[in-house]
C-alpha cells in the first residue's frame, strides 16, 4: 500500500513549532500514528493524556484500533495532537471562578461527572455546562478581576467514592490551597453588595428568561466538539430541577451550590416571588450567612459530623437530663421591669402608660407599680398563640414590641415600649419564646436574645458609611432583590426582615439552608426553563416552559398559561431533525408540534429527555448513573 | 405527696365541674372522696411502712386485675371472683371519671396546677410513710437518682387533662379524659376502641362552633387539648366524632386537587398509578407542593359588612389576592394572611348569618377567638366544590408534610386494625407471664405483709410496658395494673365501691374491648409515667366490660348500680378510659420498685391483692370513683413509689439550694 505525507500539529511544543509530519499507510491504525507522532518529537514526557483532534471534521479520533483508512483521514487532513484534558474557567452558582482541568474530549456528560466528582457534588446528572452571558465589562474594569480559585494541579482521581480527610475530599486537604477552595465550594458567600446587585443583568420579562436556556451545551458532544478552547470560561449550574436525595451528611458542596444557585435566582428575580416570601428569603440570606461564618472557624465538614455526633448525643443524654437540668427548669426565670404599655382602642388617644411589669411562663402580668406587684395584677395576659411584631427604630431610640394577643373576641392589640436595647431583646425574646408556648427556661432563650441583639445592630449602623460596615451590620438591601430597592429604604426593609427573621433565628445552618431550598421549590414558577417555540399552525411565538413534570404553553404577551400538558400522559417525542421540529404525542391522540425560535432545538430535546431521565432514577435500586439510558433519551440523531 | 396532689387536683377539677354547671353529683361525689382519703390516711398510718403499699395494694388490686386482663385467661377467671368481692378497685377506676363529670361538654381542665410549690409542700407527709421503704430499697439508688424521678413526678403532675365529651353520629355521646400530650390520633385510636365504627381513615373528630356557625375537622397529628383550650367557659362548642369524606380527600384522589382546573370527565377514571405519581410529585419531594388555586372568591373583613369579590391565589406561603388594577404576577400579590396563626373552618348558612353570596363560605381565625370579630377572614366560594378545594389546598399550605403523614398513619392503622385480636391474643400471652414472675420477685423483697399490697405495687410498675395497654383489650383481666394507680391517688375510697358492681356484672372477660381504649391513651405517660398509663386502662376495662363493649356511657350505669356512680361512672367510665394517664400515681410503686425495678416487675400477682384490697376498701367504694384523681397517676409513676419522703426532702434542699446558690 502507498505510504503518504501526514502532517500533525503537536500541543505544547510552542506555538511556532512546524507541523511535524510523518509517513503512514492508510491501513495504520490511530495508535501506530500516535506512536510515530511521539517518536518524531523525541520529547520525554508523560503522552497518556494525549489525543488526535480532526480539525476539518471537528471530533476526535480516540479509537486506536481505527485505521486511518476508516477514519477517513487523507493527506488533506489537519490533524492535532494535542491533551484531551485542559483547563476551564468554571463559574460556579456561588459566583465564583475556579479554574480546573476538564475532559474535552469525552461528551459533556461525563466531563460534568468527571467535574462533579472532583468538587464533590453528588448527582451530576442535574448539573451542566452553559456558555455565560457576555460581561460587558470595561476595560479597565479588567484588572480588578475576580479571584480564581485554581485546582487544575489536583488529579482527576478516578477512585469511585472520595475518601473524607480532615472533613473534606482527601485530594482537597494537600494543601491550604486547596483547602480553601473547598471552605469556598462548602460554604456560602457573603451577600453581594447593593450596588453590584443593581447592576448585574436582571431578565426583564418572560422573552429574557429564554435567552439564559439558549446557551446550554450538548450533553452528547464534546467540548471541543462544541468550540470551546482551552481556558474558556463555562458556567457550572444545576439544570434539572428534581433534586434528588439531599443529604446533608454526604452533599455540604452539593447543597450549598444549590442554595447559591436559589439566591442568586431571587435577587436577580429571575424566578418570581411576593414581598412576604422575599422578606423571608432575606432573612433566611442573613441568618446563613451569620451561621456561616461562625462556623467557618469550625472549619470542616469533618468537625461539622463530629458536632452533630455530640448534639445527638447531648439529645440522647437530654432526655435523661440530669437533675440539675430538671431543678432549673423548676424555678422558672421571670423578668420583671417598668415597661410603658399601650393599648390602642377606638376613639382613645391615650398614649403610652408605665407600669411594673411581670413575665413569667408565658404570660404578662402589669401592676400600677413594683410595690403593688405582690397583689392582684391590673391585667394578666398569656402571651401563647400570639403574634409578636417588632416596632424599633434604634436611631430613634425607640424599641416597641407588638403585641396581637387572641382572646374569644379577637385579638387584643398591645405595644410594649422598653427603654433600651437590652431590656427589649429579653422581653421580645421572651414574647417570642412564649408565643409558641415556651418559657424563658427554655435553652433558646439567650440564642434569641443574642440574635435580636445582633440585628439590631443592623440597625445601628449608618446607611452612608457602608464601607465601615462589619460583618455584624450586612445592608440589608443586599438579602432582597433591587426591586425592592426603590420600593424600600434600607432602615424601612430591615423591620420587615427583622420580623420574618424571627421565625427563623433558630435554625441550624443546614436547617436554614434546607428551609430556603424547600420555600424555593414551593414557588410556583420554580423549576420552570422556558423556550421561545412557534407551535405548528400557529402564527406568532409562544413561550414553552419545560417543568420536571409537564409541559406549559405559555402566552408571551400576557404571560398566562395556557395549557399543560404532562410527561405522564407523554406517548412518545420525535425530533425531525431536518426541519428542526419537535413533535410529541399525548395520551387521547393529542399531537402537538413546534419549532425553536432562538435555542437549538436539540437543547430542548434533551431537557424533556433529561427530565424523563431524571423520573427513572432511583427505580432501580442500585446508586450507579445510566449513562447509557440518559444518552438515549436525550442524544437524538447523534447518539448512536 | 401523692395522695395529696391527687387530692388537689380533684377539688380543682370538681370546681371546674361545678362552674360548668355539674349535678350536685359531684358534690356528692367529693364528699364521699374526702370520707375515703381520711380513711386511707388512717390506714396508711397505722401501717407506716407499708401504707402505702397496703393503701395502694387494696385498691390497686382490682384494677390491675382489670387492666392485664391479657395475661391470660387463668388470671382472669381469678379476678372476676377476686374483683366481686373486692369491689374497691373498681372505684379506683371511677375516680378518674370523676373529672369527666364536668365534662361534659366544656373542658374540664383538670390542671396540676401546682407543680413544684405544692407537691414540695405536700410531700413530707408522704415520705413518712414511705421513708421506711424507700430507705431498705433505695440503698442502691443515687440521691440525685431520686431527685430526678421525683422532679418527673411533679413534672407529670403539671399534665393537664381535660375530660371531652365526644358526640356520636347516631346522637349519642362518649365522655374521655384527655391529656395535654395525647394527639387527635391517639383519642381517635381510643374512640375506634371504643366504638364499633369501621375505623376507615374518613373517621374524624371536629369542632363546632355555634356561634360562628362553623366547623373544623381536627387533624390527626394535632394536640387535643390545645384547640380545647381556647373555648370559653360558657361555651357550646362541641366535638363530633363522624366521618369527613373530605378529610383525606385529597390522597385518595389527587387529582381532583391538584389538576382542577382539567376537565372533570378525565380526572375521573384516573389510573391509580398516575394518582401515586401525582402524590410523588406534591408531597415525596423536599419540598410540598401547594395545589396552584385561583379564583374568584368573595371577601368580607375588617368587621365590615359586605363582600367583596377579589382574585384569590393559593400559595405555600399564604393566600394573596391581586389588588385593583394589577396582574397576578407574583410581585403584585397582596398578601390578605399567612397561615401560621390561623386555622381554616367550614362555615354554614352564612347567606342568613352574613348576607353571603352563597353557602359555600369558610374562614380563617386565630384559634382562640371564639366570636365574632374583625380578626376573622370570611370567605365565600360560587360552590361547594371550590370551597372544598380552597379549605383542603390550605389545609396543605399550612401542615404540610404531617397532612400526609397522618394520612398513611391512618391507613397504617386501618389495615392493622383487622389482625388486631391476633396481636392482642399474643401480646397478652407474654406478658402475663412476666408479670406473674416479676410480682413474686417484688414480693419477696419486701415485707410483703400483704400479698395484695405487693401486688399493687408491683402493678404499679407494670405501667411502664405502656405497649401493652394498646394491648389492653385482653387484659381486661389484670385488673391489677389499673388498680394500682388508683389506689394510691385514690385511696381515699374511691376505688373499692364501684368495682364491685362492675365486676360483678360483666366482668372481666369483656374488658377487654374497653380496654383498648384506655391503652391509647395511657401512651401519653412517658418513661417514668408508664405504670401511670395503665392504670387508666384498667377504669375503662371495668366500666365497659359490663356491657358488651359497646357505649361506655350507656352500660355503666347499669352495671353500675350504686347510684353514685352512676352519675359519675357512666360519664367516668368512658372518661376513665382516657384517664389512663393517672394511673402514674405512681404511689404505689413506691414500695414495690424504688429502683430501675419499677416497671418491669409488673408482678401480676395483683389479682390475689385484690381480695384485701377490697374488703379494706369497702367501706369507701362508694365514693371512689371520683376520686379517680387521674391526675396524680401520671405524676409519680414509679419514683413516687420508691421513697416519697426522701425524694421530697431532697428534693426540697436540692431546690433550696439551688436558689440560693444563684
Amino acid at each position: 500500500m502507498a505510504a503518504w505525507d501526514l502532517s500533525i500539529i503537536v500541543d505544547d511544543l510552542g506555538p511556532d513549532s512546524p507541523p511535524i509530519t510523518i509517513s503512514v499507510t492508510s491501513d495504520l491504525h490511530i495508535g501506530g500514528v500516535i506512536f510515530k507522532v511521539v517518536e518524531k518529537t523525541q520529547a520525554k514526557r508523560d503522552w497518556s493524556d494525549y489525543g488526535l483532534w480532526w480539525e476539518q471534521k471537528q471530533c476526535w479520533l480516540l479509537r486506536t484500533a481505527w485505521t486511518l483508512d476508516k477514519c477517513g483521514v487523507h493527506a488533506d487532513a489537519k490533524l492535532i495532537f494535542s491533551p484531551q484534558h485542559k483547563p476551564l474557567r468554571l463559574g460556579l452558582p456561588n459566583g465564583t471562578t475556579l479554574r480546573m482541568r476538564a475532559s474535552f474530549s469525552a461528551p459533556v456528560f461525563r466531563t460534568v461527572l468527571n467535574i462533579c466528582k472532583v468538587l464533590n457534588i453528588r448527582h451530576p446528572e442535574e448539573l451542566s455546562l452553559l456558555r455565560p452571558v457576555e460581561e460587558k465589562k470595561k476595560k479597565k474594569d479588567q484588572k480588578s478581576e475576580e479571584e480564581i480559585y485554581d485546582i487544575t494541579d489536583v488529579p482527576l482521581t478516578s477512585a469511585s467514592v472520595p475518601c473524607l480527610y480532615n472533613g473534606m475530599p482527601a485530594h482537597f486537604s494537600d494543601s491550604p490551597k486547596t483547602e480553601a477552595v473547598y471552605k469556598m465550594l462548602s460554604a456560602s458567600q457573603p451577600s453581594p453588595a447593593p450596588e453590584m446587585l443593581a447592576k448585574l443583568y436582571r431578565p426583564a420579562s418572560i422573552v429574557d428568561k429564554t435567552h439564559i436556556h439558549t446557551r446550554w451545551l450538548d450533553s452528547s458532544r464534546s467540548l471541543m466538539q462544541q468550540g470551546v478552547q482551552e481556558n474558556d470560561k463555562l458556567w457550572l449550574r444545576f439544570k434539572y430541577y428534581t433534586l434528588y436525595d439531599l443529604e446533608p451528611k454526604y452533599d455540604m458542596v452539593r447543597l450549598t451550590q444549590l442554595y447559591e444557585q436559589a439566591r442568586w435566582a431571587i435577587l436577580l428575580e429571575d424566578i418570581d416571588c411576593t414581598e412576604e416570601e422575599m422578606m423571608l428569603f432575606g432573612a433566611l440570606q442573613y441568618h446563613i450567612g451569620k451561621v456561616s461564618q461562625s462556623d467557618a472557624q469550625a472549619l470542616t465538614s469533618g468537625l461539622e459530623d463530629l458536632d452533630s455526633a455530640l448534639q445527638s448525643l447531648e439529645v440522647k443524654m437530654g432526655a435523661e437530663s440530669t437533675a440539675n437540668d430538671m431543678l432549673e427548669n423548676m424555678t422558672a426565670p421571670e423578668l420583671n421591669d417598668y415597661l410603658k404599655i399601650f393599648r390602642p382602642k377606638r376613639l382613645t388617644l391615650k398614649g403610652y402608660k408605665q407600669y411594673w411589669c411581670k413575665f413569667k411562663d408565658t404570660s404578662i402580668s402589669y401592676f400600677k407599680s413594683q410595690e403593688e406587684s405582690c397583689g392582684e395584677p391590673i391585667q394578666q395576659m398569656n402571651l401563647k398563640g400570639s403574634e409578636v411584631a417588632p416596632d424599633v427604630n434604634v436611631a430613634g431610640q425607640k424599641f416597641c414590641i407588638k403585641l396581637l394577643v387572641p382572646a374569644p373576641e379577637g385579638m387584643n392589640e398591645v405595644y410594649l415600649r422598653c427603654d433600651n436595647e437590652r431590656q427589649y431583646a429579653q422581653w421580645m425574646a421572651a414574647c417570642k419564646l412564649a408565643s409558641k408556648g415556651l418559657t424563658m427556661a427554655d435553652s433558646s432563650f439567650d440564642n434569641e436574645v443574642k440574635s435580636i441583639q445582633t440585628f439590631l445592630s443592623m440597625q445601628r449602623s449608618n446607611p452612608g458609611a457602608q464601607v465601615a460596615q462589619s460583618d455584624d451590620s450586612i445592608n440589608t438591601l443586599s438579602l432582597v432583590s433591587p426591586r425592592y430597592h426603590k420600593k424600600y429604604k434600607a432602615k424601612q426593609l430591615t423591620p420587615r426582615i427583622l420580623e420574618a427573621y424571627q421565625n427563623v433565628a433558630q435554625l441550624s445552618l443546614t436547617a436554614a439552608i434546607l428551609k430556603f431550598l424547600q420555600i424555593w421549590q414551593a414557588l410556583p414558577d420554580f423549576g420552570i426553563s422556558y423556550f421561545m417555540v412557534r407551535f405548528k399552525g400557529s402564527r406568532k411565538d409562544e413561550v414553552l416552559g419545560i417543568a420536571n413534570n409537564r409541559l406549559i404553553r405559555i402566552d408571551l404577551g400576557v404571560g398566562d398559561v395556557v395549557k399543560t400538558w404532562r410527561y405522564n400522559t407523554m406517548r412518545q417525542w420525535n425530533v425531525n431533525w431536518d426541519i428542526r421540529q419537535v413533535a410529541i404525542e399525548f395520551d387521547g391522540h393529542i399531537n402537538i408540534a413546534f419549532a425553536c425560535v432562538n435555542a437549538d432545538c436539540k437543547t430542548v430535546h434533551e431537557y424533556i429527555g433529561g427530565y424523563i431521565f431524571m423520573s427513572t432514577r432511583g427505580r432501580d435500586q442500585s446508586d450507579t448513573l445510566n449513562e447509557e439510558l440518559f444518552h438515549k433519551l436525550t442524544g437524538g440523531h447523534e447518539a448512536l | 405527696m401523692n395522695y395529696s396532689i391527687g387530692f388537689t387536683d380533684l377539688n380543682a377539677s370538681l370546681h371546674e365541674l361545678e362552674d360548668n354547671d355539674l349535678d350536685a353529683l359531684m358534690a356528692d361525689l367529693v364528699a364521699d372522696l374526702n370520707a375515703t382519703e381520711e380513711k386511707l390516711a388512717a390506714e396508711s398510718k397505722d401501717h407506716p411502712s407499708s401504707s402505702s403499699s397496703s393503701s395502694s395494694g387494696s385498691s390497686l388490686p382490682t384494677p390491675t386485675v382489670n387492666n392485664f386482663g391479657f395475661p391470660s385467661p387463668t388470671v382472669a377467671p381469678a379476678f372476676t371472683t377476686t374483683s366481686i368481692s373486692m369491689p374497691a378497685p373498681a372505684p379506683a377506676p371511677a375516680p378518674p371519671p370523676a373529672p369527666a363529670p364536668a365534662p361534659a361538654p366544656a373542658l374540664a381542665p383538670a390542671l396540676a396546677p401546682a407543680p413544684g410549690g405544692p407537691k414540695g409542700s405536700i410531700s413530707p407527709p408522704p415520705p413518712s410513710q414511705t421513708s421506711k421503704l424507700s430507705k431498705e430499697e433505695m440503698e442502691a439508688q443515687t440521691k440525685a437518682d431520686k431527685i430526678k424521678l421525683a422532679l418527673e413526678k411533679l413534672k407529670e403532675a403539671k399534665v393537664k387533662k381535660l375530660v371531652v365529651k365526644v358526640e356520636m353520629s347516631n346522637g349519642s355521646s362518649k365522655t374521655l379524659m384527655v391529656d395535654e400530650r395525647q394527639t387527635v390520633r391517639d383519642v381517635l385510636d381510643n374512640l375506634f376502641e371504643k366504638t364499633h365504627c369501621d375505623c376507615n381513615v374518613d373517621w374524624c373528630l371536629c369542632e363546632t362552633n355555634p356561634d360562628l356557625q362553623i366547623e373544623r375537622g381536627f387533624e390527626d397529628h394535632e394536640n387535643m387539648v390545645e384547640p380545647l383550650s381556647a373555648w370559653t367557659r360558657d361555651s357550646e362548642n362541641r366535638v363530633l366524632f363522624q366521618e369527613r369524606k373530605d378529610k383525606y380527600a385529597v390522597f385518595k384522589n389527587p387529582q381532583n386537587f391538584y389538576l382542577w382546573k382539567k376537565d372533570k370527565n378525565t380526572l375521573k377514571d384516573m389510573k391509580d398509578k398516575e394518582k401515586e405519581m401525582l402524590l410523588e410529585e406534591n408531597f415525596c419531594g423536599t419540598s410540598i407542593i401547594v395545589p396552584d388555586l385561583e379564583g374568584l372568591l368573595h371577601l368580607k373583613e375588617d368587621g365590615k359588612r359586605s363582600w367583596k369579590p377579589r382574585y384569590f391565589l393559593l400559595r405555600a406561603s399564604g393566600m394573596y389576592y391581586v389588588p385593583k388594577g394589577k396582574t397576578k404576577t407574583s410581585r403584585d400579590l397582596v398578601c390578605m394572611v399567612q397561615f401560621d396563626n390561623v386555622n381554616v373552618y367550614y362555615a354554614k348558612d352564612y347567606k342568613n348569618k352574613y348576607k353571603a353570596p352563597t353557602d359555600y363560605c369558610f374562614i380563617l381565625k386565630h384559634p382562640q377567638i371564639q366570636k365574632e370579630s374583625q380578626y376573622i377572614k370570611y370567605l365565600c366560594c360560587d360552590d361547594k366544590w371550590t370551597m372544598t378545594l380552597w379549605v383542603t389546598g390550605i389545609r396543605i399550605a399550612k401542615y404540610g408534610m404531617a397532612l400526609y403523614d397522618n394520612y398513611k398513619t391512618a391507613v397504617q392503622k386501618t389495615t392493622a386494625s383487622t389482625s388486631w385480636t391476633d396481636r392482642i391474643n399474643s401480646n397478652a400471652s407474654t406478658p402475663s407471664p412476666t408479670l406473674k414472675a416479676k410480682a413474686a420477685n417484688g414480693h419477696a423483697p419486701k415485707p410483703a405483709q400483704d400479698t395484695a399490697s405487693k401486688g399493687l405495687s408491683n402493678q404499679p410498675a407494670f405501667p411502664p410496658p405502656p405497649p401493652a395497654t394498646e394491648i389492653l383489650p385482653p387484659p381486661p383481666p389484670d385488673p391489677v395494673l389499673p388498680p394500682p394507680p388508683p389506689p394510691a391517688m385514690f385511696s381515699k375510697g374511691p376505688l373499692p365501691p364501684p368495682p364491685p358492681a362492675m365486676f360483678s356484672k360483666g366482668p372481666l372477660p369483656p374488658p377487654p374491648p374497653a380496654m383498648f381504649p384506655k391503652g391509647p391513651l395511657p401512651p401519653p405517660p412517658p418513661p417514668s409515667s408508664m405504670g401511670g398509663c395503665f392504670p387508666p386502662p384498667p377504669m375503662d376495662d371495668l366500666p365497659p366490660p359490663p356491657p358488651p363493649d359497646n357505649d361506655d356511657s350507656e352500660t355503666p350505669p347499669d352495671f353500675l348500680p350504686p347510684p353514685p356512680p352512676a352519675m359519675g361512672f357512666p360519664s367516668s367510665l368512658p372518661r376513665g378510659g382516657a384517664l389512663p394517664p393517672p394511673p402514674p400515681d405512681p404511689v404505689p410503686p413506691p414500695p414495690a420498685c424504688p429502683s430501675g425495678g419499677p416497671l418491669p416487675p409488673p408482678p401480676p400477682p395483683p389479682p390475689p391483692p385484690p381480695a384485701p384490697a377490697p374488703a379494706a376498701a369497702a367501706a369507701t367504694r362508694p365514693t371512689v370513683r371520683k376520686s379517680g384523681p387521674p391526675p396524680p397517676k401520671r405524676t409519680t409513676p414509679v419514683a413516687a413509689a420508691p421513697s416519697g419522703g426522701d425524694f421530697m426532702n431532697e428534693l426540697m434542699l436540692a431546690m433550696q439550694k439551688k436558689r440560693t446558690q444563684p
